[in-house]
């Protein structure tokens, strides 16, 4: 059972003992009847997360199948060494075979032999905006995938599911970006300083404040890139005898930034409470590995939505936790800020939890808001020691006006400080799109993973000639997809990931849906071996908690 | 008509084959030498290892009622 955040164990009762169950889920049925931060119901409701098995002869499959790729893989390898075929690959000069080698031909061995192969699936070049419909370039190839050329031909009006285009805020509607245009005649283009030199623009301290009222915390910055906000920050926030604990499936610019700043890393299972808890427990107790100092500090870091997963993080537990073994909170809130909770807060909203618990909130400008870069969030001294100490805040490049403006009025929008209703109901047109895409993936019986409120979908595709497959056939009806192999998954479970937006009709889906289900079918791709029925339960739980 | 429908069946299966083998992700003329080498040294293998077992069970049988009906033996 959940614990909440005030440590109370009992389950909500409510007013005529049976629970009444909001369909919509997002529309604040259980901010009404809250009577204190992580209520029973909406961590009960909000961990309702799925992560099929499939069935055993989909894995026994899939390693044949890469297995015998790789055997044609050293087959060709053994070809290009003797010289009966081409070699594609930088190769050294004649003169310096002799010399230590530069390029190591094994370490590549998976890019060249089958990456290469399918590699028209990724990079495509697109001619459009990247909104819910986009153009683009048809490119084929003549030898294989090793060098494209352009047809000429545009392909026009492709359904987008691959953009992180949650609120539809990537828009060329000139009457949205007349603020913008304004501020690009005001500032130019550029900035032309990093912001700690001369580059901190009287608009760069607009939004800081503006995100900071957004969150409901005391002060924020906000930097250039977002990869660079992890990579860059978190040296500057832990370094040598700090103890790191980060999730098993965190994004990439956390790990960098983890190594960079030199602390000790341990790595909890994914989302697993017991294990975090565990390795809590030791590192209090035993301290640093030889001398047995206590740590100087210890950050846990999640990700409020894992965009490969599309999980939630268990944020009511983790705060729990964080308490009472007095370590810190990392939380970055890439996919989540904007997207979930009911008026758009991110996931502490989601889960109804005092954002002054979370000691560094931190999150991108890129999926929801339409522009790019990412912010750091909390406690007014954590802020300015970040100005001064960070390396992206004192050399990087300040964010460029137009940018910074983009990110004000999509933020504004979403606050409804323009006067307008267009920012909720965007937020509210992202719920129902998103509960509706997952119903209809489940009903048709693909395998999903994920919580059903996060507009990241998963579906598992498995074997490798079945990705490849899927992502060729969806771009012949005119749908573009994301699909996910090996280095970034576990080699078993590639999968075509689909963002939904609030920017797609209930028309869009449908047709999407409809493609879905006859590639589904025509390359049996529908694995999931659980029964839905198209109606809904009529409560969620089996045992009523009825007044006596 | 159904000769046609038996075809696309036949073709449906063996796209299916090639995509849960990857055999759908190498070109031509590696699936070609996947087919020849691998599957039909199998299958030749498999026809071949029941055709001798077959002929061991069976044989001596055969052999005695040819030797009969030619009154060979009595």
């Amino acid at each position: 059972m959940a614990r909440t955040a005030d440590g109370d164990l009992k389950p909500q009762l409510y007013k005529n003992g049976v629970k009444c169950r909001d369909t919509r889920g997002n529309l604040c049925h259980k901010r009404k009847e809250k009577n204190g931060p992580g209520t029973g119901f909406a961590s009960r409701q909000s961990s309702q997360e799925s992560f099929e098995q499939a069935p055993m002869y989909v894995a026994v499959m899939t390693y044949l199948g890469f297995g015998l790729v790789t055997l044609f893989g050293y087959f060709r390898d053994f070809l290009r060494a003797v010289g009966l075929e081409k070699c594609h690959v930088a190769q050294e000069r004649e003169e310096q075979k002799d010399f230590v080698p530069l390029y190591q031909d094994f370490e590549n061995f998976y890019t060249r032999n089958l990456y290469m192969r399918v590699r028209d699936n990724w990079n495509r070049p697109i001619c459009s905006l990247p909104g819910p419909v986009f153009d683009l370039m048809e490119r084929v190839s003549d030898d294989y995938n090793w060098t494209f050329r352009f047809t000429g031909k545009t392909i026009h009006n492709v359904i987008n599911m691959g953009s992180y285009n949650y609120l539809g805020f990537g828009e060329n509607n000139a009457d949205f970006l007349t603020t913008v245009a304004d501020k690009v005649q005001q500032y130019g283009a550029g900035v032309c300083s990093s912001r700690q030199e001369i580059g901190n623009l009287h608009i760069h301290e607009e939004l800081e404040e503006l995100v900071a009222s957004f969150l409901g915390v005391e002060s924020s910055m906000s930097f250039g890139m977002g990869f660079a906000t992890n990579s860059m920050n978190i040296p500057a926030l832990v370094g040598k005898g700090c103890l790191i604990l980060s999730d098993e499936l965190n994004h990439t610019s956390l790990i960098l930034g983890a190594r960079l700043s030199g602390a000790s890393i341990r790595v909890f299972k994914h989302n697993n409470m017991n294990s975090l808890e565990k390795l809590l427990k030791e590192a209090v107790c035993s301290g640093q590995p030889r001398t047995h100092r206590p740590w100087k500090k210890i950050l846990i870091m999640v990700e409020g939505i894992y965009s490969m997963e599309g999980s939630v993080v268990r944020l009511p537990d983790i705060i729990a936790l964080k308490k009472k073994y007095k370590a810190y909170l990392y939380l970055d809130e890439a996919h989540s800020i904007g997207a979930v909770g009911p008026s758009g807060r991110g996931v502490t909203e989601l889960f109804n939890v005092n954002p002054a618990d979370v000691d560094v909130m931190m999150g991108t400008f890129t999926k929801s808001f339409g522009a790019a870069g990412g912010y750091i969030a909390g406690k007014k001294e954590l802020v300015d020691y970040l100005r001064n100490h960070s390396h992206s805040a004192v050399y990087a490049s300040a964010m460029a006006p137009a940018v910074t403006e983009q990110i004000i009025r999509a933020m504004k929008c979403i606050m409804g400080k323009d006067g307008m209703t267009e920012g909720i109901r965007r937020i509210r047109q992202l719920a129902e799109n998103t509960r509706y895409f997952r119903a209809k993936l489940k009903e048709m019986g693909f395998i999903i993973y994920g919580n059903d409120d996060s507009p990241v979908v998963p579906v598992l595709l498995y074997m490798p000639g079945k990705v490849v497959a899927f992502s060729r056939e969806m771009l012949k009806r005119k749908i573009g997809v994301v699909v996910v192999g090996f280095p970034a998954t576990p080699i078993t479970e590639a999968r075509a990931r689909f963002c939904v937006s609030a920017a797609h009709t209930r028309d869009m889906l449908n047709q999407v849906l409809q493609h879905l289900n006859e590639v589904g079918d025509s390359l049996c791709l529908k694995f999931s071996r659980r029964k839905y029925s198209p109606r809904t339960d009529l409560y969620e739980e089996t045992d009523f908690e009825l007044d006596s | 008509m159904a000769l046609v429908d038996c075809w696309k069946q036949l073709s449906w299966f063996y796209n299916q084959y090639l995509l849960v083998t990857a055999l759908y992700m190498l070109e031509p003329w590696e699936r070609t030498v996947f087919n020849i080498l691998f599957v039909s040294y199998s299958l030749l293998i498999s026809v071949a290892g029941m055709a001798v077992y077959t002929g061991y069970v069976f044989m001596p049988q055969h052999i005695m009622a040819i030797l009969h009906y030619f009154e060979v033996l009595q």
